[in-house]
């Protein structure tokens, strides 16, 4: 890590003397590039300090792993972040993690003791997490010169499939500062082998005996989820989906998942509705590596069918489109999670300039400053009042 | 002869100092011991941090001493201490310990949860060299516009403060008797603004200082190259007029 990213005087002695900057290669990228599309939202510095900083990884190649290709913030990010590296030059692949529904109970137990909920690992749930672990050590193309693992779930590939001169770093994109210590500690000895860490925020980070850096997640936009879009568009969309144009609209759009507290809203939507005239959507869609989704989901349903003017909606993989229509079209969009790792749905909704009230957990609290931003609350109470009042 | 001034972005690795702060001893205390490049994260790098605000929000110390701690004209007091980003790291950290020093001898320190803690962060600069250098102080005028927010940070207060003092942009300019323009740039950042905003202001100041010089220049040649000079002026002036015309068309 530390020749990927230590400055060097010698590089600085070579520095060319000649403008316009040399082309990096582009690979796949649609007509003009992906970066040139960014020179609307940053200005050219910006983008050539990032082919500057490209040009010292030259020669490197990255391998990203994850365990899904759709559905949650982490895919999101990868979808374009490989993209761009390709096209900055620095050759970049993506590798999924595979696994069973047994592996993936596992994984999602693990999750969550790790958000703070807690449930006994079996000799048995380590064993399928350690068996799967070593089939797909095997099937994996880890041959890059910087091994990228995403979150806990590969994270014991370290132990197997290390090569001399490779350099491998966990990127850890969960709240672990409520985690279960059993957990923690099946996990830490994987985590110990690796060249270091990254952290979305300070808060996340364990004692470790590895380097850790603090890199808070981001969002594209110009994907299909944040591009500009135009009432007509919107409003098309929602008569697609069944849904009223008439709001306000009070809004969540998150995976089913008890950490993202969906019966939470329900009841801070159920105080709002008491005082103001409004309607609750509750969007989202699973992950292929969470089995607990259609659990949840039918909790949600349950819940929801008690309260007037609720609707829960769920989303295919790949409902970009109808996500951004969805957080335009809201008046309040809420995040009112009880765990988070960064929340990448408050990012969206600031950027399409919604009014956002969101629990001070996890990344929230970088993402949000109270009263300026948006508004921040920490109970079910909190959140009815920010809606409200807000 | 001095070197020509190489421009260089960076990009800042942020990782823990390995300390907390839970009240106002402990942050005396953190304040005390982190090494400079913390001091520098939590005071000055502020500006990086927020670099499109409208106007800078006080330093991590003061913040979170009005958010956790409640305290807010103590707050004030560390926001001020810390609203200069040229001053020497040495004389913010004494400037901060004498303030919370009073404090401490004033009222008894209460104490937040770990959740609502302070965690000291440090951060380190990748360099990167931008394909650009300056041989003369007019040169960097002219380059100014490309460089971007970071290296501009970097450049103007980063060397400045924590060094290479050879990497500092003023320092360059003094040596190549540019004294007005290292001035104007000290001088518009020791003002405490968000970054791009300091970035437009001395670019806009040094193109201005550049008037006089231009001037000058235009007095010595001849009728016929100012007349040409005059023209293309105009032609372009023109051109700028068509062409949303022409958009408008297309």
């Amino acid at each position: 890590m530390k020749e990927l990213l230590v400055a060097g005087e010698a590089e600085r002695k070579e520095a060319p003397r000649i403008l316009p900057v040399p082309p990096v290669p582009r690979h796949g990228a649609p007509p003009g590039g992906w970066l040139e599309r960014y020179a609307q939202v940053v200005d050219p510095g910006t983008l050539r300090a990032l082919e500057a900083l490209a040009r010292r990884l030259h020669g490197h190649r990255i391998v990203m792993v994850n365990t899904t290709k759709t559905g949650g913030g982490v895919a999101e990010i990868l979808h374009r972040l490989v993209v761009i590296l390709n096209e900055l030059g620095v050759p970049t692949t993506w590798e999924v993690m595979e696994g069973d529904e047994a592996f993936f109970n596992v994984t999602k137990k693990i999750h969550n003791a790790l958000h703070g909920h807690t449930e006994p690992l079996t000799a048995e749930d380590r064993e399928i997490y350690a068996e799967r672990t070593r089939s797909e050590a095997k099937r994996l193309a880890l041959d890059g010169d910087l091994i990228l693992i995403h979150d806990p779930q590969p994270a014991g590939l370290v132990s197997l499939r290390r090569k001399p001169g490779q350099r491998w770093v966990w990127r850890c994109h969960i709240d672990l500062s409520s985690r279960d210590p059993d957990h923690w500690e099946f996990l830490r000895p994987s985590v110990a082998q690796y060249d270091a860490s990254i952290f979305s925020a300070i808060e996340f980070v364990p004692t470790l005996p590895i380097p850790t850096y603090l890199v808070p997640p981001s969002i594209d936009p110009f994907s299909a989820k944040n591009r500009e879009m135009d009432p007509d568009e919107v409003a098309a969309i929602l008569d697609r989906l069944g849904l009223s144009r008439r709001g306000p609209w009070v809004t969540q759009i998150s995976r089913f998942d008890r950490i993202k507290d969906p019966l939470g809203v329900i009841e801070a939507f159920r105080m709002v509705r008491g005082r103001r005239r409004a309607r609750l959507l509750l969007a989202g869609g699973g992950a292929s590596d969470d089995p607990e989704g259609a659990e949840v989901l039918a909790e949600v349903r349950e819940r929801a069918g008690k309260v007037k003017d609720v609707t829960v909606l769920e989303l295919p993989p790949g409902s970009d489109e109808e996500i951004n229509a969805l957080q335009r079209m809201s008046t309040v969009v809420m995040q009112k999670s009880l765990r988070e790792g960064f929340a990448l749905t408050v990012s969206e909704a600031l950027w399409k300039r919604r009014a956002v009230v969101a629990s001070a957990v996890g990344g929230i609290p970088l993402q949000i400053l109270h009263e300026r931003t948006g508004l921040l609350a920490r109970s079910i109470e909190g959140a009815a009042f920010q809606t409200v009042t807000g | 002869m001095t070197k020509p001034f190489l421009f260089s972005t960076v990009a800042h690795l942020e990782y823990p100092a390995g300390r907390l702060a839970t009240g106002l001893a402990t942050l005396r205390e953190g304040i005390a011991r982190v090494p400079p490049e913390s001091l520098f994260f939590h005071i000055t790098r502020v500006m990086v941090r927020y670099p499109r605000a409208r106007d800078l929000p006080p330093n991590d110390f003061a913040n979170w001493t009005a958010v956790a701690l409640q305290e807010p004209e103590l707050a004030e007091r560390l926001a001020f201490a810390g609203a200069q980003p040229l001053t020497e790291l040495e004389d913010h950290r004494a400037a901060l310990l004498r303030i919370l020093d009073d404090a401490l001898a004033r009222k008894s320190p209460e104490a937040v949860g770990p959740a609502a803690a302070f965690h000291f962060i440090s951060a380190r600069s990748v360099k990167a060299p931008l394909p650009f250098t300056a041989e003369h102080p007019e040169e960097v005028v002219h380059l100014w516009p490309h460089v971007d927010a970071a290296a501009a940070f970097y450049h103007l207060v980063e060397a400045r403060v924590l060094g290479p003092v050879s990497d500092s942009l003023t320092v360059w300019l003094r040596e190549r008797g540019a004294t007005r323009l290292a001035e104007s740039a000290e001088g518009l950042t020791m003002g405490g603004m968000p970054l791009y905003r300091l970035h437009r202001e001395i670019g806009a100041r040094w193109r201005r200082s550049l008037i006089g010089t231009r001037l000058l220049e235009r007095t010595e040649k001849s009728d016929a190259a100012r007349r040409q000079e005059a023209r293309d002026v105009v032609a372009r002036f023109a051109g700028r007029l068509r062409k949303p015309r022409e958009d408008a068309g297309a």
